[in-house]
């Protein structure tokens, strides 16, 4: 077992180098503004390709419409909230060690043994993750991926992409969930073990799961949106942007930065 | 004499009362109405939301009169537009506040319409020049993470105001003015497609 576990962490290695390179070369390039306005707007888009970016989200939406929300909508009818919150809890258990691994990346030593106790308390007393004892007990949980760890080493976002499939992203966000594919320990102890589907089944899982929990807000933002390609992207940025400053609700309280889009424009002041 | 010196300790208290809540906080220290705006808005939303059984327009017409209060619309506007602001002639901007006030009430106050028992707690604040940051939580009634919730108020006149409000890091403000910056764009720059896009989607 252990030898198997050390034949598949050498290719990771191996990729870690031209991923990274790749991630920040991409990253570098911010596109040319479109329009003279861009040049001076701090709110401009930076999304060189956007028609194909919005092509591309074409092709998302459909899947989305036909596939994943009548998926969502199943799951949502089939399954009660409590086995839906089990299903939840124990997906975000299973990445545990890849929240650990970027706490540490980014140094970030308290938040690396909030995840650790989580995981074990989860583990233990949880059932193998389904319940979250541990929020019970005040220890919050916390994501973190490579793409914010890239982020926290001051690789720049770059310009916008929208993926096929896996929707918004950036080449840095893009370079991460790469690094995730091939570093996840639950997915490579799977393939190790011959179980290469089970991985694939985590994926769908746990993409219908978070889909069910959000159907009347997308269909809300989408009715409402002048232009839904740009809110996704506006939307998709700004929460990026947040989750790399570690803004959640631990951070939260009086004296909390005041939130803003990086790069940080200043904030709208009233005209004299 | 007795009766007479507790009377006289409650006028005193008071008036200690009535002074120190018109007196100008020292430096540093954050003003109290800010929040208490934010808390007033907070609980007539809920009671607002609470009422299930209200009509889908008295709902907007009630959410309407909250934006009038609470919001400082024109400033919002002209940060929402931004460089398109300068360039729009008086009837363009004057026409972009009406539609924009509209279009926040026709998106926003349908996504009120799922409330199901969630309360609203103001946890802080922050000076922020005349104004302040107000922090506040909504606590879901099935658990889960609080959702937190920034409000920027800044002063106008003698009020205090609400310019912008974020959640869970996401600008109002930020996102429509990106929105509607992209709709402007792919109309050849044109403010007049913005408007006329605004005035279909507001109208019923």
């Amino acid at each position: 077992m252990r030898r198997s576990f050390n034949r598949s962490f050498r290719p990771v290695c191996r990729l870690a180098g031209p991923v990274l390179a790749a991630a920040i070369l991409l990253a570098g390039c911010a596109g040319t503004p479109k329009t003279a306005e861009d040049a001076d707007d701090p709110y401009a888009p930076n999304d060189p390709i956007e028609n194909v970016n919005r092509q591309i989200f074409e092709f998302n939406l459909a899947l989305d419409r036909y596939v994943l929300k009548p998926t969502a909508q199943a799951y949502r009818w089939a399954l009660p909230e409590f086995a839906r919150n089990g299903v939840r809890n124990f997906l975000y258990n299973l990445s545990s060690p890849l929240i650990l691994a970027n706490d540490a990346l980014q140094a970030n030593g308290e938040r690396a043994g909030t995840t650790f106790a989580r995981f074990w308390i989860n583990s233990i007393l949880g059932f193998g993750g389904v319940q979250d004892v541990a929020t019970g007990l005040g220890i919050q949980y916390h994501d973190e991926d490579y793409g914010q760890t890239l982020a926290v080493w001051g690789v720049p976002e770059g310009p916008y992409l929208m993926l096929p499939v896996f929707g918004p992203s950036n080449p840095r966000d893009t370079a991460g969930l790469g690094a995730t594919f091939v570093s996840d320990p639950f997915t490579l102890g799977m393939n190790a073990a011959g179980l290469d589907y089970i991985p694939y089944i985590r994926s769908v899982t746990s993409a219908v799961d978070t889909r069910s929990r959000n159907i009347e807000l997308f269909d809300q933002i989408e009715r409402t949106s002048l232009d839904y390609y740009a809110t996704v992207r506006s939307l998709y940025r700004q929460r990026r942007a947040a989750e790399i400053r570690n803004d959640d609700a631990a951070a939260a309280g009086a004296g909390a930065p005041a939130p803003a889009l990086t790069p940080t424009p200043a904030t709208p002041q009233r005209s004299p | 004499m007795p009766m007479q010196i507790r009377r006289l300790f409650l006028a005193l208290g008071f008036a200690a009362a009535v002074v120190t809540a018109a007196l100008p906080t020292g430096a540093g220290a954050v003003p109290s109405n800010p929040e208490s705006l934010i808390n007033d808005l907070g609980s007539k939303t809920i009671s607002l939301l609470q009422q299930k059984q209200l009509a889908e327009a008295d709902r907007e017409k009630q959410f309407r009169s909250l934006l009038h209060e609470g919001f400082d619309m024109g400033q919002m506007s002209r940060f929402v537009l931004g460089p398109y602001w300068r360039t729009a002639s008086d009837q363009q901007r004057q026409e972009f506040v009406k539609l924009f006030e509209d279009y926040i009430v026709t998106a926003y106050s349908g996504r009120f319409s799922q409330y199901s028992g969630e309360q609203f707690k103001v946890v802080g604040s922050r000076q922020e020049g005349d104004g302040a940051l107000v922090n506040s939580q909504i606590l879901r009634a099935n658990g889960g993470p609080p959702i937190k919730v920034d409000w920027r108020v800044g002063k106008e006149g003698a009020d205090f105001k609400i310019d912008d409000v974020v959640v869970e890091g996401v600008s109002l403000l930020v996102t429509q003015r990106q929105e509607f910056a992209s709709v402007i764009q792919r109309n050849g720059g044109q403010l007049d497609a913005l408007l006329k896009l605004m005035r279909e989607k507001t109208q019923r």
